[in-house]
């Protein structure tokens, strides 16, 4: 259960941001979940997290390789298909439509408040 | 074939219920062992109870299918199909139990005129206990007052005169008969009139059964739909 | 600590309806990983039937996205015009009107005593209209709310069934049976009476034998009783693929949720309420 009302928000956009990050480089579970945390996320757990790779893996918007780690045993490391990249740019387009939209209606009656 | 599957999976269903198999087997024994003193009346009264059990078995199998057996038919499966396989998984719990007693009678007793008799007259008794039984559950559709029915016409059963003219009327009539054949001697008059009881006894109890079960699971004729549709015809 | 969670993962991933081979790679994966990152799955992943469950509903979902098929506005297999219903003096239905095609979905929605359960029956064949007409495709599929199943039969035993009912030979129906409970999320046991079953699977027992057919119409009175959260959202993906394979789906229901992809909503009022 999400501790907090954030944590459900990003339930919602959470493919979303693993596209983006991993658009950026290819990285690991446990890595990805630390750049989220870098820019201010709580910490996502593995239940949530790993089932959203998969999901990602199934719909072919990433692909997976094992890689041995300079620290311990081989880890999964997660990249981007070119389907995957295309899909990422389709869903930043979307969102940053969305972000608009939620600014105009969240953002501008604080703003009107505040000059009552 | 439907009605061999049906057969099959309502034995299956049968054996699951412990408790209802265990008085369809130990409650003739009761009466036999009760009586077993006076044989010929050891012998009456265990048939009479098995042929309860039985029809107390297919009232529970009959009543117990109902809400099922009208799903079946929904999706086009026969009603005939449906009774009659459930019919016979019935008779093969039936013939099975006779057989049984049929040997515990030709070891416990001796001297017995007719013992092929005795073997005839369990397994006509059980050959009309499961199609009673099914009757009863489509007058009755409740498995309490059913085998209460049951019980009231096995007690009849077992009380009446069978010389009486009321007699003939009850459905194991032909079982008195045939048992007075086998056990008391009393010829080959007995056995053709129990004989003949028995069969116009199933038959009616099969063709009522049968019937009654059809009727009410028929499933309501619907028209067919019009094949050709322009989308555009359409009313909300 | 972390082979029995191991354990725990592959046996309820295998229970949640997913092939032995992927639920060894998936299980072996998770392991993998929390060990590389020095933490014990438990803490890692939560309990093991919790993921298990997340990872099953992944791997069901991806092979809906994998290809909608286009939808396809076939003929009628369903019209009801001017139905009503009454038991002596009480009116139940009045003068309903409904035309659903092949890929569609209709959903009845109403109060309690709205007569939600008397429309289905009629559209089965179990009740007569009082007046007014019904007509509809021959072959479908029905799932009653109570007692849809024989408590003393197993999964396999009601395949049978219900497949013979359909000219089914015995390792069709039962195949069919089965993958189409895994599409549900259930692994049906062998030897297990439906009465033993917990009443969310029993549902999703009845909801299986109202398709195991291949019906072109599949009549639902509220399947989801007993479901919980990820089994009610299984049902209605189950539904919306029902319609992609070109059967129309009427389901009786008096959840709001989902309206907004269905194609009818046909709602019901308590007669003598305007």
């Amino acid at each position: 259960m999400p501790r907090n009302i954030s944590q459900q928000w990003l339930h919602g956009f959470l493919d979303l941001c693993l596209l983006c990050l991993l658009a950026d480089r290819r990285d690991y579970g446990r890595g990805l979940v630390e750049r989220l945390a870098e820019v201010g996320f709580d910490e996502v757990p593995g239940g949530t997290l790993y089932p959203a790779l998969l999901r990602l893996e199934k719909q072919g918007l990433v692909r997976t390789e094992k890689e041995v780690s300079p620290s311990g045993p081989p880890r999964k490391y997660y990249e981007l298909t070119d389907l995957g990249r295309a899909t990422m740019h389709e869903r930043r387009g979307a969102w940053i439509q969305f972000r608009a939209a939620m600014s105009a209606v969240v953002e501008a009656p604080a703003a009107r408040s505040g000059r009552e | 074939m439907m009605l061999l599957t049906v057969a099959s999976i309502s034995l299956q269903e049968m054996i699951r219920r412990r408790v209802a198999l265990l008085f369809v087997f130990l409650l003739p024994l009761v009466f036999y062992v009760v009586r077993i003193d006076v044989h010929w009346q050891a012998i009456r009264f265990l048939s009479v109870g098995v042929g309860w059990a039985v029809a107390t078995l297919a009232l529970f199998s009959h009543v117990g299918a109902r809400r099922l057996d009208r799903r079946l038919t929904v999706i086009g499966a026969s009603p005939t199909a449906l009774f009659f396989g459930r019919q016979v998984a019935l008779a093969a719990v039936g013939v099975f139990v006779a057989g049984v007693y049929f040997g515990l009678v030709a070891v416990t007793q001796e001297d017995l005129p007719h013992l092929a008799g005795v073997a005839l007259l369990l397994v006509t008794t059980v050959l009309i206990g499961a199609p009673l039984g099914a009757l009863v559950s489509l007058v009755i559709s409740r498995e309490l007052e059913g085998a209460l029915a049951l019980l009231s016409i096995m007690a009849l059963q077992l009380l009446v005169d069978p010389a009486g003219a009321a007699a003939r009327l009850l459905p194991l009539w032909s079982t008195r008969e045939l048992t007075a054949y086998a056990i008391q001697g009393h010829g080959s008059g007995s056995l053709s009139s129990g004989t003949i009881h028995f069969a116009l006894m199933m038959a009616a109890c099969v063709l009522i059964g049968w019937g009654a079960g059809v009727l009410r699971l028929r499933a309501v004729r619907v028209s067919p739909v019009p094949v050709q549709e322009s989308p555009h015809a359409t009313l909300k | 600590m972390a082979d029995d969670w191991g354990m725990l993962l592959f046996r309820h991933l295998i229970d949640a309806g997913i092939e032995e081979a992927e639920a060894g790679e998936l299980t072996d994966d998770a392991l993998a990983e929390a060990a590389a990152a020095g933490v014990e799955p438990g803490s890692m992943y939560g309990p093991a039937l919790t993921y298990a469950g997340a990872l099953a509903r992944t791997v069901r979902q991806a092979t809906r996205h994998a290809a909608p098929p286009p939808r396809r506005r076939d003929a009628i297999v369903l019209r009801l015009r001017n139905v009503t219903k009454r038991y002596r003096r009480r009116q139940v239905l009045r003068e309903v009107n409904l035309d659903l095609r092949a890929g569609e979905v209709a959903a009845v929605i109403g109060a309690n005593g709205s007569g939600k359960s008397t429309l289905l029956n009629i559209c089965a064949g179990l009740t007569r209209a009082s007046s007014g007409t019904v007509q509809r495709t021959e072959r479908i599929g029905y799932a009653p709310q109570h007692e849809g199943v024989a408590p003393l039969l197993t999964p396999a035993e009601h395949f049978r069934l219900f497949g013979a009912a359909c000219r089914m030979n015995r390792k069709e129906a039962v195949s069919v049976g089965s993958q189409l409970a895994a599409q549900l999320g259930w692994r049906p046991r062998r030897n297990v009476v439906a009465s033993h079953l917990s009443g969310g699977t029993r549902q999703k027992l009845n909801v299986v034998l109202s398709e195991l057919n291949g019906p072109d119409l599949i009549l639902l009175d509220e399947p989801y009783q007993g479901f919980d959260q990820d089994s009610y959202v299984d049902f209605w993906d189950q539904v919306f693929r029902w319609r992609n394979g070109g059967a129309g789906v009427l389901v009786v229901s008096h959840m709001l949720h989902d309206l907004d992809r269905v194609d009818h909503v046909l709602e019901l009022q308590p007669v003598g309420e305007s």
